[in-house]
C-alpha cells in the first residue's frame, strides 16, 4: 500500500480549464439572485426511491414526538449518584417509573404499505429502540438499561436487515451513555488509527469522501488560478489522502505550479508528521516546490495566529471536512471567529447533513434517519457478511453514532455547536459564498459513476452548495466561501 | 503492558448536579497507585496520547477494575469503567468483545442489579430461540470446533462399550445438546453384528431455553430411529428445578434397563452446596456407566474471593472467545449468540450472588477435572476410556483445524481420570467416565 494514497486518474483527465472563478455576482445567503444557478437534480435513475427504512423511521418519530408530555421535566425521578465514598448506592432504579411508561404509545398501525420490505423483526426493533430513547430524553435510566438489555440481545450487526444492524449499533451507543450517566464521565477515548485504517475502506467502498475531496479540491484550485505562493491549512489532515490529487493538478498547471505551503491539523504530533512525511515525499516525486507544517491543536484553540504562520502575500485556502467521529476543531464560536480574522481566499467546507446540537432526542431521530440512510446505501451494494461494510460500519459509523448520542453531544464536551455551519457562515457578513462551480458538478458525477449501483446516489445542486446522499436524503454537502476582504 | 500511553482528554460532567469540581486531572500513569480523592477535572488538555489499543489491553484493564472493586476504590472504579466503556465493544475484536462482556458484569455488580439483569438476558433469549434457531447454533458450532463434539464422542464410545451385550438401553441423558449427540451412537446400535438392542431415551433438560424446542426434537429422533432400525423410546423430563430430586420413578427407570447416565455440562448448572447430593441421586439410578463431561475452568473454589474468580473467568472466556474468533468467519451470527451465552453465563459468575432461588437458576460455577473427580470418587469409581475410545477422539480431531489436541489418560497415579481436549496446549474441556 502506497501510504493510502490515491489519485483519480479518470477524474484529472476529463477536467477542462477551470472556469474563472467569481464571486462578486452571487448574493449573500444564497438566496434568489438571479444569477443563481437553477437547483438541479441529478438523477441516474428516472424513480428516486425513497429510503424504506428512512421513511419509516420519519413517520414514526413525528408521531413520537407528538405524544411527548409537554414538559418533560415533571415528576420524575433523576438519578443520583454517590462518587466519593466507599459503598455504592444502587443507582439504576428497576421496575416501573411512571413517566417512562407515558410516551410508549407508537402505533405501528398506519404504516404505508410500500414499507413491505421491512421485516416484523426490524420493526419491532426501531419500536423498541425508540421508547428507549424517550426513556433516555426523560432521564428515566433504569427502565433504558432494562429496555437496552433486551435491545442488544436481540439485534445483530451482521443481520440481513439494514434495521437490525442500524438497531444493534444505536442500542449500543445508548448501552454506552447510560454507563457513562452513571458515571458522570464522559470524555472519548479514541484510537485514531483504527480510525483512518476504516476511513480508508470507507472511501473504498462508498463515494462520499472523495465526493468530498475532489469538489473541495476544485474549489480550491479555482481560487488558486493564477497564484505563485499558496498555502492550505487542512483544519483536520488525518493521512492527507485528499491532497495528491490537488497536487496533481497544481503541478501540471498551464501557468506553471506553484509553491505549496501545508499546515495540517490533527490530535497527535506523530500522526502528523507521518502525513507530513508521505505528503512531502509526494510532492516532491512531482517536482513541486512544498512545505508541510504540523499543527498538534484543535483549530478553535490556537490562541496566537501567529502559529499559523501565515505570509504576507500567499493565498490561503482553509478547508474543513466535518464528521462525527471527535472532535476536531474545539469551541465553534472560537473557530469561526479565527476564521474570520485568517480571511482566507477560500474556505471549502464539506458538511454532514446532521445537527450536532440540540436536545439529546433531537440528535437521536435525526441521527437515526441519517445513518439509516448510510447503512442502507452500504446494503445495496454489499452482502450482510461482507467483512469491509461491517469494518465501516462499526469502526466509523457507530463511533459516529455514539458519539452523537453521548451525553454533551459529538464534542463530548457540552460546548454549544452549531446546528448548521453553513448557516452560521451566511449569517456573517465576513463570509460570502462562492457557488460550486459547473467544474465541481462534472467531479462530483465522475465520482459517482465510479460507484456502483450508482442509481442510488443523488446529487444535488441548490443554494451554491453540491449536496450527495442516497435516494432523497442528503449526507454530505460541499460548499465554498471567501472573505470580505476579497471583495 | 504500558498503561502510560492512556491520556483521556480531559473529562467532563454534564447532568449530574451533584458534582464536584476540582483541579485534579485523572492520572493513568503506571506509577500513580494512589486512589484520586475526586475524579472530576474541569482541564480541557488536548489529547497527546493515542490508546494502546494493540495488544492485550483488555486483559489487564479488567483486571484492575476488578481490583477495586474489591478494595472499594470508588474513583478507580469509575476512571476504569470509563475506559472500558469507551473501549469496548461487542461487535469488535476479542479484546473489545471481553471488555464489552466482563464490562457488563462489573457494572451490574456495581450496581448490584446483577439478578435482575441475568434474568432480562435469560428471559429474551429464551423468547427469540427457535427450534431452528438453536439447531442452527449447535450444528454450526459443532461444524467448525470440536469442544462439543469431543465430550460426545468419548462418552458413546464409553456407553457403548459399558452396555456391550445388554438388549436393553436406558440413557438418562443430562444436557442441553439438543440430542445432538445420539445419532451416531443410533447409528453404531445399528450397525452391531449382533441384534439390535432396544434403546430408551431420556433427555432431562435443565435450563428454560431449550425445554420449548424438545418436543421437535423428539419426534426427529423417533425419526431417525425409525430409519435406523433400532427400537426407541423418547421422554423429556423437564420442570425439575434441581437434580437431586431425580428418582428411579420419575424417570421411568425399569429393573431390566441396563443405565447410563451422561452429563454433559450438567453439573456445573447445580448449586455448589447441592453437588455432593446430586451425585448421589446419580448414583442411587443404579448406573452401569456415568460420562460427565464439563469445560475445564474453576469458578467454584474461588467463589468467595472476587479478584480471583474474576481472574479465572477471564483467562477462560479469553480462552474461548479466542477459539471462537478463530473458528468462525468475522461476521457471524452463530459467534454472536455463542458469545452472548458467554456474557449472561459471566453476569451470572460475576455479579450474581449464589442465593438459593426458587425458578432453579443455573449456576455457571464451573469446576476443574480433578475437582469433579474428587466429587465423582466419592459415589462411583473411574473407568478408563479404551484405546478404541482414544483413536476415535483423536480422528475427530483431525478433521477439524490444527490447534486442538488431546491429552490422553495419564499412567500412574491418576490413570483413568478422564482426558482432556485442549486449545493451543490448554486444556478447555474433560471427559470422563465411571462406573458403580
Amino acid at each position: 500500500m502506497k501510504g493510502g494514497f490515491e489519485v483519480v486518474h479518470g477524474a484529472l483527465d476529463l477536467i477542462q480549464p477551470h472556469e474563472q472563478w467569481e464571486y462578486n455576482s452571487i448574493g449573500l445567503q444564497g438566496a434568489s439572485s438571479s444569477n443563481f444557478p437553477k437547483p438541479m437534480v441529478v438523477e441516474n435513475r428516472s424513480n428516486l426511491e425513497r429510503n424504506e427504512l428512512s421513511e419509516w423511521v420519519e413517520h414514526v418519530t413525528k408521531q413520537l414526538i407528538e405524544d411527548l408530555p409537554e414538559t418533560v421535566g415533571e415528576g420524575l425521578k433523576t438519578e443520583e449518584v454517590t462518587t466519593v465514598g466507599g459503598s455504592f448506592a444502587p443507582v439504576l432504579q428497576w421496575g416501573n417509573e411512571a413517566a417512562g411508561n407515558q410516551s410508549n404509545n407508537l402505533s405501528t398501525g398506519d404504516i404505508d404499505g410500500g414499507l413491505s420490505r421491512l421485516d416484523e423483526h426490524g420493526l419491532g426493533l426501531i419500536t423498541l429502540l425508540l421508547e428507549c430513547a424517550v426513556a433516555i430524553s426523560v432521564d428515566n435510566l433504569g427502565e433504558a438499561h432494562r429496555m437496552l438489555l433486551e435491545l442488544t440481545q436481540m439485534a445483530s450487526p451482521y443481520g440481513a436487515s439494514c434495521a437490525e444492524r442500524v438497531v444493534s449499533y444505536f442500542a449500543k451507543a445508548m448501552a454506552s451513555r447510560v454507563i457513562n450517566s452513571w458515571l458522570g464521565l464522559c470524555s472519548p477515548l479514541i484510537s485514531h488509527k483504527a480510525v483512518h485504517s476504516s476511513l480508508q475502506i470507507f472511501n473504498n467502498i462508498s463515494p462520499f469522501i472523495k465526493f468530498a475531496h475532489f469538489t473541495s479540491n476544485q474549489s480550491i484550485l479555482e481560487a488558486f488560478h493564477r497564484r505563485d505562493m499558496v498555502h492550505i491549512i487542512d483544519l483536520d489532515i488525518m493521512q492527507g489522502l485528499q491532497w495528491p490529487a490537488l497536487f496533481h493538478i497544481l503541478a501540471t498547471r498551464i501557468e506553471g505550479p506553484p509553491h505549496i505551503r501545508m499546515t495540517g491539523m490533527g490530535s497527535s504530533i506523530e500522526l502528523l508528521t507521518q502525513t507530513g512525511k508521505q505528503l512531502s515525499s509526494f510532492a516532491r516525486r512531482l517536482g513541486l516546490s512544498f512545505e508541510f507544517h504540523p499543527v498538534a491543536k484543535k483549530f478553535g484553540e490556537i490562541n496566537d495566529i501567529t502559529s499559523l504562520q501565515i505570509r504576507s502575500g500567499e493565498t490561503l485556502a482553509v478547508h474543513w471536512l466535518q464528521h462525527s467521529l471527535y472532535d476536531a476543531t474545539g469551541p465553534d464560536w472560537k473557530t469561526i471567529r479565527l476564521l474570520e480574522q485568517l480571511a482566507p481566499r477560500v474556505i471549502t467546507l464539506v458538511e454532514q447533513e446532521i445537527s450536532h446540537g440540540g436536545s439529546f432526542l433531537d440528535r437521536f431521530v435525526g441521527s437515526l434517519h441519517y445513518y439509516s440512510t448510510i447503512f442502507d446505501s452500504l446494503g445495496a451494494s454489499f452482502p450482510s457478511d461482507d467483512p469491509g461494510r461491517h469494518r465501516v460500519e462499526h469502526c466509523l459509523l457507530y463511533r459516529e453514532i455514539n458519539n452523537i448520542l453521548a451525553i454533551g453531544g459529538p464534542a463530548r464536551s457540552g460546548e454549544d455547536k452549531f446546528r448548521q455551519w453553513r448557516s452560521e457562515m451566511a449569517a456573517r457578513n465576513c463570509f460570502i459564498q462562492v457557488p460550486m462551480s459547473g467544474n465541481a458538478m462534472a467531479q462530483a458525477q465522475l465520482i459517482l459513476n465510479m460507484f456502483p449501483p450508482a442509481h442510488g446516489y443523488s446529487l444535488v445542486q441548490g443554494e451554491g452548495t453540491l449536496r450527495l446522499g442516497w435516494k432523497d436524503t442528503g449526507l454530505y454537502s460541499a460548499s465554498a466561501w471567501t472573505s470580505q476582504a476579497y471583495r | 503492558m504500558d498503561r502510560t500511553l492512556f491520556t483521556p482528554k480531559g473529562t467532563y460532567f454534564f447532568h449530574h448536579p451533584t458534582q464536584q469540581s476540582n483541579g485534579t486531572q485523572p492520572d493513568m500513569q503506571s506509577s500513580n497507585n494512589q486512589p484520586q480523592t475526586s475524579h472530576t477535572s474541569t482541564s480541557r488538555s488536548s489529547d497527546s496520547g493515542e490508546p494502546c489499543v494493540t495488544g492485550k489491553w483488555a486483559s489487564s484493564l479488567l483486571k484492575e477494575c476488578a481490583r477495586a472493586i474489591s478494595d472499594k476504590d470508588s474513583s478507580r472504579i469509575h476512571h476504569l469503567l470509563w475506559m472500558l466503556n469507551e473501549l469496548a465493544s461487542p461487535y469488535g475484536d476479542c479484546d473489545q468483545k471481553l471488555a464489552s462482556y466482563f464490562l457488563q458484569a462489573l457494572f451490574c455488580k456495581a450496581t448490584e442489579s446483577g439478578h435482575r439483569c441475568y434474568k432480562t438476558l435469560s428471559t429474551v433469549a429464551e423468547k427469540s430461540h427457535s427450534f431452528d434457531s438453536a439447531r442452527k447454533l449447535i450444528l454450526k458450532f459443532q461444524e467448525v470446533s470440536p469442544w462439543t463434539t469431543f465430550g460426545h464422542v468419548a462418552s458413546n464410545g464409553a456407553i457403548l462399550e459399558a452396555l456391550e451385550g445388554e438388549t436393553k438401553l436406558h440413557i438418562i441423558d443430562i444436557s442441553n445438546t439438543l440430542c445432538t449427540q445420539w445419532p451416531t451412537l443410533l447409528e453404531a446400535l445399528a450397525t452391531r453384528n449382533d441384534e439390535t438392542p432396544r434403546l430408551k431415551l431420556t433427555v432431562v433438560v435443565t435450563a428454560s431455553l431449550v425445554r420449548s424446542v424438545m418436543k421437535e426434537i423428539g419426534q426427529r429422533m423417533e425419526k431417525f430411529a425409525r430409519l435406523m432400525g433400532v427400537p426407541f423410546e423418547f421422554q423429556v423430563i423437564s420442570g425439575v428445578n434441581h437434580l437431586g430430586e431425580l428418582t428411579k420413578e420419575g424417570l421411568g427407570i425399569r429393573d431390566d434397563e441396563a443405565v447410563a447416565v451422561n452429563c454433559i455440562g450438567a453439573l456445573r448448572r447445580v448449586e455448589v452446596e447441592e453437588r455432593r447430593r446430586v451425585i448421589q441421586t446419580l448414583q442411587s439410578l443404579g448406573p452401569r456407566v456415568v460420562t460427565v463431561v464439563e469445560e475445564e475452568a474453576d469458578f467454584s473454589s474461588s467463589r468467595n474471593d472476587f479478584v480471583k474468580c474474576f481472574e479465572e473467568c477471564l483467562r477462560f472466556y479469553t480462552l474461548y472467545f479466542e477459539m471462537l474468533e478463530e473458528s468462525f468467519v468475522p461476521t457471524s451470527n452463530e459467534r454472536l449468540m455463542l458469545e452472548r451465552e458467554c456474557s449472561r453465563s459471566i453476569v451470572r459468575v460475576l455479579a450474581c450472588d449464589d442465593i438459593e432461588d426458587d425458578t432453579g437458576e443455573d449456576c455457571e460455577r464451573r469446576e476443574k477435572g480433578i475437582q469433579w473427580s474428587e466429587r465423582l470418587k466419592e459415589a462411583f469409581s473411574p473407568l478408563g476410556f479404551s484405546e478404541d475410545v482414544v483413536d476415535d477422539v483423536k480422528a475427530l480431531l483431525k478433521r477439524y483445524r490444527s490447534g486442538w489436541a488431546l491429552v490422553p489418560p495419564q499412567q500412574g497415579e491418576d490413570h483413568q481420570l478422564g482426558i482432556y481436549l485442549t486449545w493451543k496446549d490448554e486444556p478447555v474441556v474433560w471427559a470422563s467416565a465411571w462406573k458403580p
